[in-house]
């Protein structure tokens, strides 16, 4: 069994974000860099689904500068056997199609019989990567996976829709599959982990061999979101201000 | 019986600071020119190297020019050498020009430096020397075999705020190791019970602390000029308290602005946060900052006790380096250097050491004898003296600077040895006197403690039992409330310590998340019942040039 | 066709969000057409009769007579290459996001999600919602979702239009989920997130006896209710009620704060929200520099009055 785990390295949230000079992203000299949050969810779904089963082979893939290659490191570290690096050179890129395409044409060749990706990555949060990968590779794809349940050439998940329903779904493998948040719980590396992750292969993939992909979208310009507030100050006794705030729900943000 | 995992080590080094960096580098180097092999790793307790690290900094070449031979000072990730240099007595409303500046404080020569950045490059280094770095781990015991040290136990993590164990209970692991070298800083914790344990301040003058507080500033493009130095004092501290402040411009366009408090003040009230609010206050420094936006705070406290107040530096199995050991030279406003120097002595002794499978004390001994014959005591004795002199107020502390310099370090003139007292037994009961009371935050300029500790970018896992432990807490609402007020509030930087209504009464919120990691109110509490330990490895500020 | 928006089936009747999307795409100009799909189609073509669209396109094929991701992306596919509309619009549900990205790879054509404003090229929240991106394309055709409440169902234009079936090409193996029936499940804790509208609980409720009234406004609005740092930390409420920067972060319609003071640590988890309604004893709380509607007063008398209130207009 064959997993490939898509992780993103995103700016930390931790840290006040500068926006660029010229604009258009914020200017990474001056942040700190995480693995996305919810690709650690995934991760550590791949892991179990590995544990579960006895066997298999979990293997990292991430596309970026050289610092990604940290998150990769990481996810060797909590026990993925090896590793997959898209070289970028340049600004990071922002195009989902690009970005799928990019991960299709080095996925293909491997077979992976689950590709595992995080609800959507906390930077630029597109939320397509795993759907659009699975589409052009043929796989079927699922989404919000609260569940998962790998059985003979075939995974079940268990969707989460909207409102507190749920919705099991049998899908037949290969598959792409996104995982919602907090169905399970990340592992820390241990301290073998670390370790024995320097001995674990990174296959490096340069830009030459993946990349002018045509964009389709792009992020133009990057800014502080505005907020024309005006704020309306309502004082007063008690009863007045009720009388305000009841008018207020009614007939102004229409809530009741 | 909890199950640890249990790793096997030569060296382990604790704290991924300049002193255990720059010693791994140069034990590797050793190790490899005597065909020695042996496994060294580094204990850090933050997510990554750097992110607790804090200093102003004007960096001595002088250390890493030792360890690099090979390199230029260009090569080496400095913001700009010292282009000019300034020192300013401030009044509340001027600043006043020393008439010279005395040669302990040129820093000709020296580099401004970001200590995040540093420890990041020196970081690399040891990674591509094979060393293994273990982020996100804390050391929170050292392992024994009789008064030998054996090693070090992580922190569990995974434990919920009643003392229960969660669901991902993740037990410690035991690293077992030859030698373990502690680098953690000021006022490390497992070095805090080392000392202890070992009497290791026998015939020292007790350490003194002062604590940095620093805000980074976002200028508009072609205002701030890297290299540029000043040092002030006066104004806001005033002539009873030690310390003063410190502007460096680093590259990017960004003001490093901070101010040093000494921790052996008087007053209770006294909040070295406020007190660097105050200061930009100033005419001078307000028109500095203006159009600026502040993008980090940050807060670490500072051995500024010297030479008389560095520990024996050796037990069998156990070594202590850096700021840990008090490696500073408070009149220069350096340690950086001084940390990687002994860490490099360190890991000399520890090759030899290696060489002959011999931890015990007196082969370990050895680095303190190379300590002694290095220019780290060229440099520290001659300013052996320089804290003390101010407990006689800024003027006496300058006058016996000058003296100092005249007399290869003499107190007063003639004195081989001033001593000092702990700086939490300073503290006066009863005495209250708000020096903040004309203190407005707006925003924009001036912040209010909380909103500053937003910008440390800390965090900590909320369902942990806080880690500063207060061994009595029923003394904050009794005693100390009534004796100095509970200066805890005052104190600490980062907003941990609150003492808020509980019916009738008060009660000691600890706000743990906030922590920065300074270790202010382990050193200041004036009952010496606050314990700083580790929390849950990962946790605290995601410092990233500071 | 300049606009089609593509419906979604809410357990027989139209989704919220797709009205919202309606009333966007009305409010884009040009001619707006919509796409219902599945075996309530008629259904829902014919709650939209009064709607002022060029028509709604009904799809009912066996094989997409209930979700799947296969079967709508395929569906929707064809519609699309038989009818070149310049712009796609829809909600952005978890519906959404789990076919849509398959019709923009079988097209090649660029999906921007969870937008947010049309007014600087496509505008979007990035980096947990702490900056906007104003996103463009230089595509022919591009396909858009709209976060909940961008647009306001309200606003849909009446006016009357036509309905016509639309035959797709489906075969079963084009179909490979077996799904199974949707049920609910109690949530052990609830996503705040998610929540239209939060009553959220700040220091100024003063004692743990007075959190009940907090849950009993959110429970005469239908709200969730959420907290700030200091009443969790004292344990008043559970943890996973946090909102902050060490907690959630939240955009509800409505963030109704009770004696919240503000702090940056916390506003940064709400600043998003589209109505920020704050009741705070003190006039300079920053709370009041982000609010919409800022009530200077005591919250233990206000709240008793207001509940009464409601429950007064609800009863109406």
């Amino acid at each position: 069994m064959k997993i490939a785990v898509l992780v993103k390295q995103i700016p930390g949230s931790e840290s006040a974000l500068p926006i660029s000079g010229n604009h258009n992203w914020i200017d990474e000299g001056q942040v700190s860099f995480v693995m996305n949050p919810p690709d650690n969810f995934a991760l550590e779904e791949a892991l179990l689904i590995k544990e579960r089963r006895g066997d298999g082979e979990v293997v990292i893939v991430s596309m970026g500068p050289a610092r990604v290659q940290k998150v990769i490191r990481e996810g060797l570290a909590k026990g993925a056997d090896w590793g997959i690096y898209l070289e970028e050179d340049g600004p990071i890129e922002t195009d989902p199609l690009s970005i799928a395409k990019s991960f299709s044409s080095v996925l293909k060749n491997e077979n992976f019989d689950l590709v595992l990706t995080g609800l959507q990555s906390d930077d630029t949060g597109m939320g397509q990567t795993g759907v659009l990968i699975g589409e052009m590779l043929g796989m079927s794809t699922g989404t919000l996976a609260m569940e998962t349940d790998v059985q003979n050439g075939s995974i079940r998940v268990k969707r989460e829709l909207e409102s507190g329903w749920f919705q099991w779904v049998k899908l037949p493998m290969p598959a792409s599959i996104s995982i919602q948040s907090g169905l399970n719980t990340p592992r820390y590396p241990s301290l073998r982990g670390i370790m024995g992750a320097k001995k674990k292969e990174i296959k490096v993939v340069p830009a030459s061999e993946y990349q002018s992909i045509a964009k389709s979208q792009s992020i133009e310009k990057i800014f502080v979101p505005q907020t024309s507030k005006q704020t309306e100050v309502i004082e007063g006794d008690a009863d007045s201000a009720v009388a305000r705030i009841v008018e207020i729900l009614k007939s102004e943000i229409k809530v009741l | 019986m909890i199950e640890r995992e249990v790793l096997e080590l030569d060296v382990l080094f604790v704290g991924a600071g300049p002193a255990s960096l720059a010693g791994a580098v140069h034990l590797q180097r050793l190790l490899r020119e005597s065909g020695q092999d042996a496994s060294v790793g580094v204990l850090e307790k933050a997510s990554e190297v750097g992110a607790h690290s804090l200093s102003g900094a004007i960096v001595d070449p002088r250390a890493l020019r030792e360890l690099f031979p090979d390199k230029n000072d260009q090569d080496f990730p400095f913001e700009a050498e010292v282009s000019e240099e300034h020192l300013y007595y401030l009044t509340e409303t001027r600043k006043i020009p020393f008439p010279f500046i005395p040669p302990s404080m040129n820093h000709h020569g020296c580099y401004v430096a970001s200590l995040g950045k540093l420890t990041r490059w020196l970081g690399e280094a040891c990674e591509k020397d094979g060393v293994d770095i273990f982020c996100g781990f804390a050391g929170t015991e050292l392992l024994y075999d009789g008064d030998q040290v054996i090693g070090v136990r992580t922190g569990d993590r995974g434990i919920d705020k009643k003392g229960v164990q969660k669901q991902h209970f993740e037990p410690g692991a035991d690293i077992h190791a030859k030698v373990v070298v502690l680098g953690e800083g000021t006022r490390g914790s497992l070095t805090k019970k080392l000392l202890h344990r070992h009497n290791l301040m026998d015939e020292r003058n007790p350490q003194v602390w002062a604590v940095g507080v620093k805000e980074l500033w976002q200028m508009p493009a072609g205002i701030v000029q890297p290299g540029y130095v000043a040092h002030t004092m006066g104004f806001p501290l005033g002539h009873d308290i030690f310390g003063g402040a410190f502007l460096y411009g680093m590259k990017n366009d960004i003001w490093n602005l901070g101010l040093v408090v000494g921790l052996d003040y008087k007053n209770p009230g006294v909040d070295s946060h406020h007190e660097l609010q105050n200061l930009k206050t100033h005419p001078w420094i307000r028109s500095l900052i203006e159009g600026g936006k502040m993008v980090a705070y940050g807060a670490k406290s500072l051995p500024e006790g010297g030479w008389y107040s560095i520990p024996k530096l050796s037990i069998s199995g156990a070594m202590l380096i850096g700021d840990s050991a008090g490696f500073m030279n408070g009149q220069r406003l350096k340690g950086i250097h001084l940390a990687m120097k002994s860490g490099m002595l360190a890991a000399e002794t520890i090759s030899k050491a290696l060489a002959e499978n011999n931890f015990t004390e007196s082969k370990l001994g050895d680095y303190e004898d190379r300590m002694k014959s290095s220019w780290i005591r060229d440099e520290l004795w001659k300013v052996r003296n320089f804290h003390q002199g101010f407990d006689h107020g800024l003027f006496g502390g300058l006058t016996n600077a000058g003296i100092g310099l005249l007399t290869g370090g003499r107190g007063w003139g003639f004195k081989n040895r001033l001593t000092s007292e702990p700086g939490h037994l300073q503290l006066e009961k009863g005495l209250k006197k708000d020096r903040y009371k004309d203190l407005k935050f707006d925003g924009t300029y001036l912040f209010d403690k909380v909103t500053d500790v937003y910008h440390s970018a800390t965090a900590h896992e909320e369902d942990q039992v806080p880690h500063l432990h207060v061994n009595e807490p029923d003394i904050c609402i009794t005693k100390c409330a009534e004796e100095y007020d509970n200066p805890c509030k005052n104190f600490c930087p980062a907003n941990v310590f609150e003492m808020v209504p509980d019916g009738e009464n008060q009660r000691l919120q600890i706000n743990f998340s906030n922590c920065v990691h300074c270790k202010t109110c382990d050193i200041m509490d004036p009952y010496q019942i606050i314990d700083w330990v580790p929390p849950e490895g990962g946790d605290g500020p995601t410092w990233i040039n500071l | 066709m300049d606009i089609l928006v593509v419906l979604e089936d809410n357990r027989g009747s139209l989704h919220r969000m797709s009205k919202e999307a309606i009333a966007g795409a009305q409010k884009m100009g040009g001619s707006v057409s919509a796409l219902a799909i599945g075996s309530n189609a008629d259904a829902l073509s014919g709650k939209l009769s009064g709607v002022d669209l060029t028509e709604v396109i009904t799809v009912n094929h066996d094989l997409v007579s209930s979700y799947n991701a296969d079967g709508y992306s395929e569906v929707v596919k064809q519609v699309i290459e038989s009818e070149s509309p310049k712009t796609v619009v829809i909600g952005h549900s978890y519906q959404t996001r789990d076919f849509i990205p398959r019709v923009s790879a079988k097209l090649d054509i660029p999906f921007i999600p969870d937008i947010i404003s049309l007014e600087d090229g496509f505008v979007k929240q990035v980096l947990n919602a702490k900056l906007n991106a104003s996103v463009t394309t230089s595509a022919d055709q591009v396909i858009l979702s709209f976060q909940s409440a961008m647009f306001s169902e309200e606003a849909m234009a009446s006016g009357s239009c036509s309905s016509r079936s639309f035959d797709v090409n489906l075969d079963s193996s084009m179909v490979r989920a077996e799904s199974e029936e949707p049920f609910q499940e109690a949530a052990g804790s609830v996503d705040l997130e998610s929540a239209e509208l939060l009553v959220s609980i700040g220091r100024g409720i003063e004692k743990e006896e007075n959190i009940q009234m907090a849950f009993d406004l959110a429970k005469v609005l239908g709200a969730e209710v959420s907290a700030s740092r200091p009443v969790v930390d004292s344990g008043w409420v559970e943890p996973f009620r946090q909102i902050g920067s060490s907690g959630q972060t939240v955009s509800p319609k409505l963030y109704f704060s009770l004696g919240i003071s503000g702090a940056i640590q916390h506003v940064v988890g709400m600043k998003g929200s589209k109505n920020i309604l704050a009741i705070n004893k003190d006039p300079d709380a920053p709370i009041f520099e982000i609010a919409d509607y800022a009530v200077v007063g005591d919250l233990l008398d206000i709240i008793p009055k207001l509940i009464e209130a409601l429950q007064t207009e609800k009863d109406l």
